[in-house]
């Protein structure tokens, strides 16, 4: 019985773990539509940012928000230059996020060098619930995550502002016959997919040691997490795609190694994808 | 000559106008000058070509299936990191074969099962375009991790050793591969062959069913072509490709470790082809060569930088050059061309 | 004569909206017939459950005496049904011939007649000239009568054109009435044909079927049709077309 709780009490803590580190994703890929192979590196770029601020002796939350929204600033930059110019084209956004990847990973060996980093744990210890031991400051993640994701649903879905955002972009035409302004709208969602990457990737830093690698692991799981849940479901979509996700790696890991597990997964996650190409819940 | 100016010469063969001299003129000097070169050069680069020849092998696999049938596979190297596995565990074999023969044989088979099983179930559901880019993904890492976690059979991490074949003949006798020039004049007539094959397809009936897929995938189903079909057709035979240089590279190289089938390799690959020019076989060939080799020179160099140029002039390619190198030189000899007339 | 699409209670429902409803139909060999009505009448939806590219809710589909209600697109455009989309839809990147040539390696012609096939096809549409042009060169309706070119070079012995005249001229437009004629005539051809243009219907002189809400209206000649009552109110009532 008590190892049933841990590893669920371990499932949560990984699904909403994993539910940060795909909502930034989720929110460029489901609202805007562009395949956002640079993820992964938006993610090592916030891991990084916070890196450089707490070394340099800022305290760690400051420090993460500078890091959000550094990787903001670069997303907005990649938006502007690059991107608004092939909302249409998914493919081609595909591979010039991928580019972005490529080009930013080597920024930062240049800049980082390839050392591993250590951003050191705000929270460290462990919080005891009898029989559980629930590590602290991944426990103040799970819940940070759970509260931005249900607060930022709360933003798209219930405020004006929110439903604007959607009306807008789910009818550009209409919209842009209206006069409004949907390339400030873009930008805007672009922005802050970025920052909340870059956030999430600050936030994971001091788990996990940070080289200019760090963010690829979550791509494909934030790939798999959006599809799995559904492209465009915020809420619902992220965590119930984190929970298959993150939870069946979970489970999985306790029968054999870590990575193969991986592979176990990705490959449900193909047969989901195939089966249910609009998401676990719905019949396409 | 020394090694840099060979390479001139081979890039300003390859931008010869393509309509005065057709692609197969162009292939033609080009593997002549390649099948020459040992006579002006020796030592490092003489070793190490065939390996980069592989690796044009392997670009040009997924030009077949990018350029011409307009769909994006970032794990190609994949199907390389199998196909040099599979040598390897050839060679380890005693059927009293020549073990090499086998890896040759099996090889393309695997990798074009591989495929070919991926690809039904893929695309017989009509998965979007975009979903396969990150199944490939996917598969890329997975191929990987399978590498490394099931190391009693690959090793692991440290990777696998290939003893280096010969050639066999029966009763008539063996050639040992052993040293340089005899396993650049064994692989050169398979990569030349591998060439012919793919590009016959490429012209045939069969290729410009691809073609019309990628033109206008709804008008082909309404004409009656089973697409999806096609696809898989497609994605197989650009995995045997793959698998089959893979074997060889790993019989060359003699050691195969995981990264070779992951995700930096593969989409490595992606940029090179989108460098050169994804509709041209040859010119994804060559790029495979080109940029593989400079790669390797540059990166003893400048690692860092050189991977920031590729991926700078990446974005420029997509951006503003979508048909590569090959495509400018087209449209530029096009463009000539209406101008003399 | 012979009977040679059927359909026996073809319904199709979208989400709250019956989009057909209960449609008896038939074609015989070597016929043409003009479906027309009013826009949201089901026109289109008809013509795509006949191609395959919509499944009915309820109804059969029968095809030379064969139940083809299950089979997919491509199935049927191999046994001979095929479709001429409202948007021209073919290939704008590759040149005319290239096109027609597609078209003829979808059928078992053998290589050494390939050429010939595709040259007699681009006579038939008046595409011999310039078919060496990439098809984003051509007019919209040299277009429209490329998408028709294809599907004779593929065979089709039930052709369903989707507005084959939208966007054409008044000459264009009695080019296609022509090419219709001849082309049903001389190789026993059917065709389905949705249309709005009144003119282009009353030259082909052609049976008529009037949809209206999802339900065949009715059936006759083009005289019967719109001297009919109904007919004229449903029109008038929704606007001109």
């Amino acid at each position: 019985m008590e190892t049933i709780i841990s590893v669920l009490v371990d499932a949560t803590l990984i699904t909403l773990v994993l539910a940060l580190a795909a909502f930034g994703l989720a929110i460029i890929y489901g609202l805007v539509g562009v395949i956002n192979m640079g993820h992964g590196a938006m993610l090592t770029l916030g891991a990084y940012f916070t890196w450089a601020t707490t070394t340099a002796g800022v305290p760690f939350i400051l420090a993460v928000v500078l890091a959000a929204l550094g990787v903001a600033i670069v997303g907005l930059l990649l938006e502007h230059i690059i991107i608004r110019h092939f909302y249409d084209k998914p493919f081609d956004t595909l591979l010039l996020t991928w580019a972005f990847f490529l080009i930013m990973t080597e920024v930062i060996k240049i800049v980082f060098g390839t050392d591993f980093r250590n951003v050191s744990n705000p929270l460290p210890g462990a919080i005891d619930f009898g029989t559980i031991k629930i590590p602290a400051y991944k426990g103040a993640i799970a819940i940070f995550s759970l509260l931005l994701i249900g607060a930022t649903a709360f933003v798209f879905y219930k405020t004006n502002l929110g439903i604007k955002i959607r009306a807008l972009i789910q009818n550009r035409e209409a919209a842009s016959l209206l006069g409004l302004n949907i390339s400030r709208t873009y930008k805007f969602v672009f922005c802050i997919g970025s920052g909340i990457a870059g956030l999430a990737g600050g936030l994971i830093s001091p788990m996990l040691s940070v080289d200019p690698y760090i963010g690829n692991v979550y791509l494909i799981r934030s790939f798999f997490v959006v599809i799995v849940g559904g492209v465009g479901q915020l809420l619902g979509g992220t965590l119930i795609g984190s929970f298959f996700i993150g939870g069946a790696e979970t489970i999985f890991a306790l029968f054999s190694k870590q990575v193969f597990a991986q592979s176990i997964v990705f490959l449900l996650a193909i047969v989901i994808l195939r089966y249910r190409p609009a998401g676990i819940l719905k019949k396409s | 000559m020394t090694e840099h100016s060979e390479k001139q010469w081979i890039e300003s063969a390859a931008a010869k106008p393509r309509n005065i001299f057709s692609e197969e003129i162009v292939a033609v000097i080009i593997f002549i000058i390649i099948a020459l070169l040992p006579i002006f050069i020796t030592g490092y680069p003489i070793y190490i070509l065939p390996q980069y020849m592989l690796f044009g092998v392997l670009a040009m696999s997924l030009a077949l299936l990018w350029g011409f049938v307009g769909i994006l596979s970032f794990g190609q190297a994949a199907f390389f990191a199998v196909g040099a596995y599979t040598m390897g565990l050839a060679m380890q074999t005693n059927f009293g074969v020549n073990s090499g023969y086998i890896g040759i044989l099996i090889s393309p088979l695997v990798g074009g099962a591989l495929a070919a099983i991926t690809g039904y179930f893929l695309f017989n559901a009509g998965v979007k375009a975009t979903y396969f880019v990150l199944v490939t993904l996917a598969l890329s890492i997975m191929i990987e991790q399978i590498a490394v976690s099931q190391s009693d059979i690959t090793g692991g991490w440290n990777g696998m050793y290939i003893d280096r074949m010969s050639l066999t003949f029966g009763s008539l006798g063996e050639i040992s591969l052993y040293n340089d020039i005899p396993v650049y004049y064994a692989i050169l007539p398979v990569v030349i062959a591998m060439y012919a094959f793919v590009r016959w397809f490429a012209t045939s009936r069969f290729g410009k069913i691809l073609i019309g897929i990628r033109e206008n995938e709804d008008r082909m189903t309404a004409l009656g072509f089973n697409i999806s079909a096609y696809k898989t057709g497609a994605f197989a035979l650009s995995g045997a490709i793959a698998c089959l240089a893979g074997a060889l590279y790993g019989a060359h190289a003699n050691f195969v470790a995981p990264s070779l089938g992951g995700v930096l390799f593969s989409t490595e690959v992606v940029v090179w082809v989108a460098i050169a020019g994804r509709s041209s076989l040859l010119a994804a060939l060559l790029g495979g060569i080109i940029v593989a080799s400079l790669s390797n020179y540059l990166s003893t160099v400048t690692p860092n930088y050189w991977q920031l140029v590729l991926g700078i002039i990446f974005i420029l390619v997509i951006v503003f050059l979508k048909g590569g190198v090959a495509g400018a030189i087209s449209d530029l000899s096009k463009h000539l061309q209406s101008k003399i007339k | 004569m012979s009977s040679l699409l059927r359909t026996e209670g073809l319904t199709k429902r979208f989400a709250g909206l019956i989009a057909n409803e209960a449609i008896d139909f038939e074609l015989d060999t070597s016929s043409i017939r003009c479906v027309i009505g009013p826009n949201g009448a089901g026109k289109t939806t008809f013509i795509s459950m006949i191609s395959g590219h919509l499944q009915p809710n309820e109804g059969r589909i029968y095809y030379k005496n064969q139940d083809i209600t299950k089979l997919n697109v491509f199935k049927r455009a191999r046994i001979g049904i095929a479709r001429k989309f409202q948007t021209p839809t073919v290939f704008d990147e590759l040149t005319v011939y290239d096109n027609i040539e597609l078209a003829v390696l979808g059928t078992d012609c053998p290589y050494n007649d390939r050429n010939k096939n595709i040259n007699e096809v681009l006579e038939l549409v008046h595409l011999t000239n310039g078919s060496d042009k990439p098809v984003k060169f051509l007019s919209h309706g040299q277009r429209q009568w490329l998408e028709i070119g294809l599907l004779l070079a593929v065979k089709a012995e039930l052709l369903l054109l989707d507005e084959p005249t939208a966007g054409m001229t008044v000459e264009e437009t009695e080019s296609t009435a022509r090419l219709i004629k001849n082309l049903t005539q001389e190789f026993q051809l059917s065709m389905i044909i949705i249309e709005h243009d009144i003119n282009f219907i009353r030259d082909l002189n052609a049976p008529v079927t009037v949809l209206h809400l999802g339900r065949v209206l009715m059936e006759g000649s083009f005289e019967q049709v719109s001297a009919n009552e109904k007919v004229r109110e449903i029109y008038l009532g929704h606007g001109n077309s």
